[in-house]
């Protein structure tokens, strides 16, 4: 669940090679050709062999947590489940759950009834807790074999017998060492637990009896309930929602300033140009705890702004905290801001690809700066434009710890996106329950919806267009 | 229309590449500008285009000084060496962009399209993209896309140097008659002088952002005003040799003697020139016959190339119509035409 090294590839796409729009040859190319060429693809065995290790490793670091996400997520594994084993057990909260899903009266009764059984076993029980010797044997001795299903039948015939203690308490006591009740108690496998309970309620249904024990286990069990409860739940449409603008509203401020700062440097001279861009940098180089730290003086009570507000006479609090419309501003900004850089540096990249006669020629045909940069520029930037949205959607849609490090989804629930509370529900929740299986099946929504919206930019982009023509032909 | 350079001069920072140069490029006229690379020939094309800033002296289009306009407003068409066309628009669409820019309507651009996309012969290339050109065929929509604005001046920089040589010859005769159907005004910056010679109405031949010499291309090879002239014009080249005048009408090559001129004959003696013997001029039917050794053959097809060491050690070039007589190593005696020879003083200053 650490997605925090999704967003942390973002820093080494600084590295990636710009993809550039391809210069026209001087020399004759085919018509293009579209679909795959045809002949026998080329496989060798020496080639699989050098890919093995890049597989295993896809394998053990790719797929595997995402296998065990997928898997997680239709179980209800939570702290209480535990992740091992579980037991079987009825407790009273148990009880009332089934009895609002439509257990009987009677049938709860029976099952939260406790029996009373004079056997070898009890007696046992009964001695190590400090039954009177004499008492104990007269129980054995007389009421060996019994069994009574209440308390009252059990503690009458007790009070029979000749060597029973003085007080009503004591007897009451004694008598508790008898009880067996299937009530609070774990057992180890499923047919110790039906026994019991078999023994405890022998009127129930069978399918009341398969019902209690399957409801009886405290361990993992597999179920869609994580997407029903995500379905239902009032929050997740204000946290869809919250998604939704979140990376829209950033990955438009990354694309925008990366375009922008990019379009400047460009035509900044090339120093000035240099300095300027590596300013950009900074947020993306800062360590990510200092990054937020920065932006909570900045904000924060008796921070930049609030002193900045308090001097102009403008209402005075927590912007980072307090305020919904400033906690949203500030959200955007400081996640735009780490991705500004991303954008510029591969947008500079692409920019730099193109032909400086081109630009000559634009103006030329009387093009202004502004026209250039519309019908020359940007058309052919498409590419980078493409990389930087799908890359930055994926990585914003799964990123958490800056929002969580700066205004931690308040106030309320405002700025809770859906990876932050993916994250909360499975690894931060504050009552200490953390539900694993549902924080999963938040995480493969999440892997889902990544998965669809890279398709569909490659369709929306023409990507294919893009890579499908051979540069050199066979 | 007419374009003048008056006093041009650029530098780039402390660099002066371009000093006080005078230029006049009559209307209709194609002028080429011919020179080695790196003397200024694409530093003063663009600067008439705009694209670099003039840093003293004036340009003329027509009577209009335009030094201070931006290139857009200049309405000059340009070819550049590699194109430069749109990758991401289609032919159609690259041609139509000055028009579109300078905000026709769609009716005008699409005719307008049409009409030159006819006159360059790509009108069946209108929905390609570039990368799916051929050079020639880019280079014609380069053109197109140039003259579609109907500019004032059509500025083409070594267009030809990106294609192979048989669509070299073929755009050479295509520019030509373009720019002729249109009857703009021209400049051509080349580096070759075959090109020039063979596409331009003048020539101006450059060097060391320098204009050496402006003449009709015959002119300009029959009467080079110097010596660099002489040596960038013709292929294969012109031939140089050292001597000192003797006063006598004679040129003493150390070893060797051979006459001058008859406009020269009075040169007084002492005198260290050069003289300057064309292949086409030496192996001639009459002449002057130079004793030799055939040390080089080089059979072109129709003619044939001989380098002919003189006794002297000095080797003159000579080209014939095809002859097999002749091998490395036979002794020769070809005429020389000693009237057409070419002198030039210690200056470099043809004589
Ligand atoms: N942008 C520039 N900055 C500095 N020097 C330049 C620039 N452009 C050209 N030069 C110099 O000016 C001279 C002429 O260049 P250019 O006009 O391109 O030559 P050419 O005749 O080959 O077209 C060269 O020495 C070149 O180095
Ligand atoms: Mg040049």
């Amino acid at each position: 669940m650490n997605m925090r090294a999704l967003t942390d590839g973002a820093r080494e796409g600084t590295a990636i090679a710009v993809p550039s729009t391809p210069v026209p040859p001087a020399v004759t190319l085919p018509p293009r050709r579209r679909g795959k060429p045809r002949g026998k693809p080329r496989v060798s065995l020496l080639g699989l062999a050098m890919l093995a290790p890049s597989l295993l490793l896809l394998c053990a670091f790719f797929f595997a947590p995402a296998i065990f996400t997928g898997v997680f997520a239709f179980t209800n594994m939570s702290t209480s489940t535990g992740i091992g084993k579980g037991d079987w057990m009825v407790t009273p909260v148990l009880l009332r759950q089934l009895r609002d899903a439509g257990l009987s009266e009677a049938d709860e009764q029976a099952i939260s009834a406790a029996t009373y059984v004079v056997d070898a076993e009890h007696v046992a029980r009964a001695e190590a807790g400090g039954v009177d010797a004499r008492f104990l044997s007269d129980i054995e001795s007389r009421l060996a074999g019994e069994t009574y299903d209440n308390a009252r039948d059990f503690e009458r015939d007790l009070r029979d017998l000749p060597s029973k203690p003085r007080s009503a308490r004591a007897l009451k006591g004694a008598a508790d060492h008898f009880a067996s009740s299937v009530l609070n108690r774990r057992y180890a496998t499923e047919a110790a637990f039906a026994a019991a309970l078999s023994t405890v309620a022998p009127g129930l249904a069978p399918e009341t009896l398969s019902l209690v024990t399957e409801r009886a286990y405290t361990g993992a069990v597999f179920t869609v309930e994580n997407f029903v409860t995500l379905a239902t739940r009032r929050d997740t449409l204000r946290i869809v929602g919250n998604t939704f603008l979140y990376v829209g509203l950033t990955l438009g401020f990354n694309v925008a300033i990366g375009l922008f700062l990019a379009l400047s440097t460009f035509y900044l001279p090339k120093r000035v140009g240099s300095v300027f861009s590596a300013l950009w940098l900074l947020p993306r180089i800062t360590p990510v705890v200092l990054y937020a730290t920065l932006w909570q003086w900045f904000t924060w009570e008796n921070g930049f702004i609030y002193i900045l507000a308090d001097t102009l006479g403008l209402p005075t609090y927590n912007y980072m905290k307090a305020g919904v419309t400033s906690a949203w501003t500030i959200m955007i900004l400081s996640n735009g801001f780490v991705g500004a850089s991303f954008g510029m540096i591969l947008f500079s990249g692409a920019l730099r690809a193109i032909p400086v006669q081109q630009l000559w020629a634009s103006e030329v045909d009387g093009a202004s700066r502004l026209q250039q940069i519309r019908r020359i520029i940007l058309p052919q930037l498409r590419w980078p434009v493409l990389f930087v949205t799908a890359y930055q959607t994926l990585s914003l849609l799964s990123s958490y710890e800056l929002i969580w490090l700066t205004t931690d989804g308040g106030p309320g629930t405002t700025t809770t996106v859906w990876a932050l509370d993916a994250f909360k529900t499975a690894l931060w929740a504050y009552s200490g329950e953390f539900k694993y299986g549902l924080g999963a099946a938040m995480a493969l929504i999440l892997v889902v919806v990544g998965l669809t919206l890279s398709i569909a930019y490659l369709i929306l982009f023409k990507f294919d267009d893009l890579v499908s023509r051979p540069k050199i032909e066979f | 229309m007419q374009l003048t350079l008056d006093k041009f001069t650029k530098s780039f920072g402390d660099t002066e590449v371009i000093a006080d140069m005078d230029l006049t490029v009559r209307d209709g006229e194609m002028l080429a500008l011919l020179g080695p690379s790196g003397c200024g020939k694409s530093t003063t094309l663009f600067a008439i285009a705009g694209i670099h800033r003039v840093s003293g002296g004036r340009i003329l289009f027509g009577d209009r000084d335009v030094s201070d306009l931006p290139s857009q407003k200049r309405n000059v068409g340009v070819v550049f060496q590699n194109y430069a066309l749109y990758p991401h628009m289609s032919v159609a669409e690259n041609i139509a962009f000055p028009l579109e820019v300078a905000g026709q309507d769609r009716a005008t651009i699409k005719r307008e399209v049409q009409a030159i996309a006819e006159l360059v012969h790509i009108e069946k290339l209108l929905n390609r993209k570039p990368a799916e050109l051929s050079g020639g065929q880019q280079q014609r929509v380069a053109l197109a896309r140039a003259i579609v604005r109907k500019p004032a001046v059509l500025l083409l920089d070594e267009p030809l140097a990106n294609l192979d040589a048989k669509l070299r010859l073929e755009m050479r005769s295509e520019i030509r008659r373009i720019q002729q159907e249109t009857g703009i005004t021209a400049i051509l910056v080349t580096h070759d002088q075959v090109e020039a010679m063979s596409m331009c109405d003048r020539v101006a031949i450059m060097n060391e952002g320098e204009i050496l010499q402006i003449d009709s291309p015959t002119e300009m090879y029959r009467a080079p005003v110097s010596r660099f002239v002489a040596g960038f014009l013709g292929n294969p080249p012109i031939t140089f040799v050292e001597g000192v005048t003797d006063g006598r009408g004679d040129v003493d090559l150390s070893g060797l003697k051979l006459p001058l001129p008859a406009r020269l004959e009075a040169l007084p003696a002492g005198r260290a020139v050069t003289l300057g013997i064309r292949p086409e001029h030496f192996g001639v039917a009459r002449g002057l016959p130079v004793p030799g050794v055939v040390r080089f053959v080089e059979p072109q097809g129709r003619e044939t190339l001989f380098d002919v060491a003189l006794d002297n050690g000095a080797v003159l070039r000579s080209i014939q119509p095809v002859r097999q007589d002749l091998s490395v190593g036979d002794a020769v005696r070809f005429n020389l035409d000693t009237e057409a020879m070419l002198v030039f003083a210690e200056t470099g200053a043809r004589l």
